[in-house]
């Protein structure tokens, strides 16, 4: 396979082995996506909100209208399975986590960075159910936590570096911790109190302060991290030259001026998509320095 | 024994719809007894079946995340199954895993995750698949999570049958509800039905109540009903036995007619005597004067003897018209009446030289409230018969007292005392059979004017021999009640 040939002459890292080992049998079992070879596949996390179908339906229509062809949107349940797809070369292009990009840099291009509020920054939220009396992160000691996916930046890096620099490791803080593979399931499982406190994606809780005001209303934020760089759309980097990514970056910056495009940045609550350099992640790749270093 | 002498003491007419009532009741008893049984049952499968689904649905979602000990997966598939099992209501389900601790609860906030189970939980199951707690309206049940033939966990479901108790307090009420109508349209049926059946037997039962209060009239045929033979043939019995029973008092008051003039020609030739006898003396004294007429000493003598004679004969005379003038029938008696009989009695006791002991103790109460003419009739009979049964040279009596509200007249006799038979006229319930057992017309006279003005008769005996009849008259009610006033 050519994906396996490139990596095996850059050097194999262990996480390279796995993404590979899972590239190979998603391309195993992703034989009718690869038979349509005009078809655009772009890979969605759920670092927004996949679950809404009418704005699925809305990207779809005007992702296909302006690259000039059918558009395929690819979801999985975990983080690292896009990103595996997209690192492989699976599918053109994918919304992914600051995180993976973060971790494969060299082998991704940005494409375009959504802008919210005015920038292309979110923040990481620490929350607890809305009647607890917690207002430091230091309180959350002892708690059930629940994180969203250990690839995402805002719902597992940022929380797992704050206790690195304290020099504790999630076991020791927390008496018990899992995964939600969702941002809004770490809203739920707080708001049911399945969960003392979470980490959360914290455009996803503003988003959904206006989407589901009773569920959100059930949590309050104990900490917010500082801002840090938005979930990116990227490309594989040997696929740059491609016409289709080209006038998929041009169709993501011009989203606002369409009325199409507008529905979609209007249930997405963003402002649009800019075109942004790689070191805008720096403060993420920091993260997992720090992460790294502690071990 | 005592409740149903109760029930057969009420009237038909509503005696018949009770029961009908009773009945209804108990047959409704019986009928929603087996109706909330095959409910209770069919309920019970019906709740079996879902428990079973909601179980089997909840095993297929949870078993992979029991599995890893996933839970966020396990809380997802139960929040998820409470909506999907509306029909079961579940309040509350818990996943435990393979050692024993709580994976998920359907609520995190009560029974936290990885905590122990709480006490109860293990021990609260029956034998079949859904045990239901009545007190606190809810169901539990609970499935062991197996994979490849090792359990992995269990999960606990309680849920709400509130509904199920509602369900069955509805029909329940639906039943008591329809089966009360029932009821009491089968009762007024019933009460209808029988009213009807017993229709006739109401006309009979008014015709009988007037004939008791002496108008016994025949019913007419308009009453007869026309399609109840057997009805129909007991009127016409009814009738006979009126006609029959007027034929009787016709005949008998014919006969007290006879008796009467009867007794009057007794009197009649009694007083026919009374006047005979000073006839001879006047005729003389008439032949005296024609003779010796000029003579003063003479002349003064026979007109004398000529106006006592007058006199005798006037005053039997005044009596007889006293006692047979029609108008002076309904007069209120007065000591008078009493006077007028004696008169009328005294030409009787001469001829049979009797004595006649007289006590009238009127006062100064004048008339009483008691018609005259009967009472006279009665009187004057007893005495007839009374001087009739003395020997002569014996002695009769009368003694009549006012007391309160009633006058008491006593005649007595000394003769050898009623044959029992013939006192049973006067003081028998139904003087009928001593009445035909013969004789004693004159008595049946006197009990009918008793019975007519709702007195008494007592007939005794004197210590010295002879009979003493007393007739008790009450004065009539709207009377006493004047007086009271």
């Amino acid at each position: 396979m050519e994906i396996s040939g490139r990596r095996r002459s850059a050097g194999l890292s262990r996480r390279d082995v796995s993404l590979a080992l899972a590239a190979s049998l998603l391309a195993a079992s992703s034989v009718t996506v690869r038979a349509d070879e005009t078809t655009f596949k772009f890979g969605l996390t759920p670092v927004f909100l996949t679950s809404d179908l009418e704005l699925l339906g809305h990207l779809r229509k005007y992702l296909s209208g302006r690259i000039g062809g059918p558009v395929e949107l690819v979801m999985r349940r975990t983080y690292q399975e896009i990103t595996a797809l997209l690192v492989s070369g699976q599918i053109q292009s994918a919304w992914i986590c600051g995180y993976p990009y973060v971790q494969y840099r060299e082998r991704l291009d940005l494409v375009a960075t959504p802008s919210w509020q005015g920038k292309p920054l979110y923040q990481s939220y620490l929350i607890v159910p809305s009647d607890r009396a917690a207002s430091n992160w230091r309180d959350l000691r002892g708690d059930i936590h629940a994180f969203s996916d250990p690839d995402s930046n805002s719902g597992f890096l940022v929380t797992r570096t704050l206790l690195a620099e304290h020099r504790m490791m999630p076991e020791e803080f927390f008496a018990r911790h899992f995964f939600t593979y969702g941002h809004r399931n770490v809203v739920r499982a707080v708001a049911s109190r399945l969960a003392q406190s979470g980490s959360v994606d914290g455009y996803v809780w503003e988003v959904m302060r206006e989407t589901e005001p009773d569920l959100v209303a059930r949590t309050k934020i104990v900490r917010r991290s500082e801002w840090l760089g938005f979930p990116p759309i990227a490309a594989p980097k040997f696929l740059a030259d491609e016409p289709a990514l080209v006038r998929l970056r041009k169709a993501l910056v011009s989203m606002a001026d369409d009325p199409d495009g507008k529905k979609v940045l209007k249930l997405l609550r963003l402002d649009g998509f800019v075109v942004t350099e790689p070191s805008l992640f720096d403060t993420i790749a920091a993260k997992v320095e720090t992460v790294r270093r502690f071990g | 024994m005592k409740l149903i002498n109760r029930i057969r003491s009420i009237p038909i007419s509503y005696r018949m719809p009770l029961i009908v009532a009773l009945l209804m009741v108990a047959v409704s008893a019986a009928i929603s007894e087996r109706v909330l049984d095959r409910l209770s049952r069919t309920q019970e499968r019906f709740l079996d079946g879902l428990a079973q689904t909601y179980l089997d649905g909840l095993s297929s979602a949870v078993l992979p995340a029991v599995l890893r000990a996933d839970v966020w997966e396990v809380f997802d598939a139960l929040d998820r199954s409470a909506s999907s099992y509306g029909a079961l209501a579940p309040l509350e389900t818990i996943v435990t895993g393979a050692d024993g601790r709580v994976l998920a609860a359907s609520d995190p906030g009560r029974i936290a995750a990885y905590s122990e189970l709480p006490d109860g939980f293990v021990d609260r199951y029956g034998p079949g698949l859904v045990t239901i707690d009545e007190t606190s309206m809810t169901g539990f049940t609970r499935r062991e999570l197996v994979y490849q033939g090792l359990p992995i966990g269990t999960i606990h479901a309680t849920f709400n049958v509130a509904h199920l108790f509602a369900e069955r307090r509805e029909i329940l009420i639906t039943l008591l509800v329809t089966n009360g109508a029932l009821a009491a349209l089968f009762s007024l049926g019933g009460f209808l039905l029988v009213r009807r059946m017993i229709g006739p037997m109401r006309v009979l039962e008014s015709h009988m109540r007037a004939a008791a209060n002496g108008t016994a009239e025949p019913i007419s045929p308009g009453e007869f009903p026309s399609r109840n033979p057997e009805v129909a043939s007991l009127f016409r019995g009814y009738n006979a036995l009126v006609h029959a029973e007027r034929e009787r008092a016709d005949l008998a008051m014919r006969l007290a007619e006879e008796e009467k003039v009867a007794s009057l020609g007794r009197l009649a030739s009694g007083m026919a005597h009374e006047i005979n006898n000073p006839l001879g003396g006047l005729f003389n004294a008439l032949d005296t004067l024609k003779k010796h007429g000029s003579t003063p000493g003479v002349r003064t003598t026979s007109i004398n003897l000529i106006e006592r004679g007058l006199q005798g004969i006037r005053e039997v005379v005044e009596a007889a018209l006293a006692n047979y003038r029609p108008e002076r029938s309904a007069r209120p008696i007065s000591p008078t009446d009493l006077e007028d009989v004696r008169l009328l009695l005294r030409p009787e006791l001469r001829r049979r030289r009797q004595r006649l002991a007289w006590t009238v103790e009127w006062s100064d109460q004048g008339e009483l409230p008691i018609k005259s003419a009967p009472v006279r009739q009665a009187i004057l009979n007893l005495l007839l018969n009374a001087s009739a049964v003395t020997m002569e040279d014996g002695e009769i009596g009368l003694a009549a007292r006012v007391s309160s509200g009633e006058l008491s007249i006593e005649i007595h006799d000394q003769g050898p005392g009623f044959p029992e038979d013939i006192a049973g006229i006067l003081v028998d319930d139904d003087p009928g059979p001593a009445l035909r057992a013969g004789g004693g017309l004159g008595l049946w006279m006197v009990r009918r004017v008793v019975d007519d003005l709702r007195g008494e008769v007592r007939v005794g005996e004197k210590p010295e021999g002879g009979t003493v009849v007393t007739l008790i008259l009450p004065f009539p009610a709207e009377e006493r009640r004047a007086d009271a006033a």
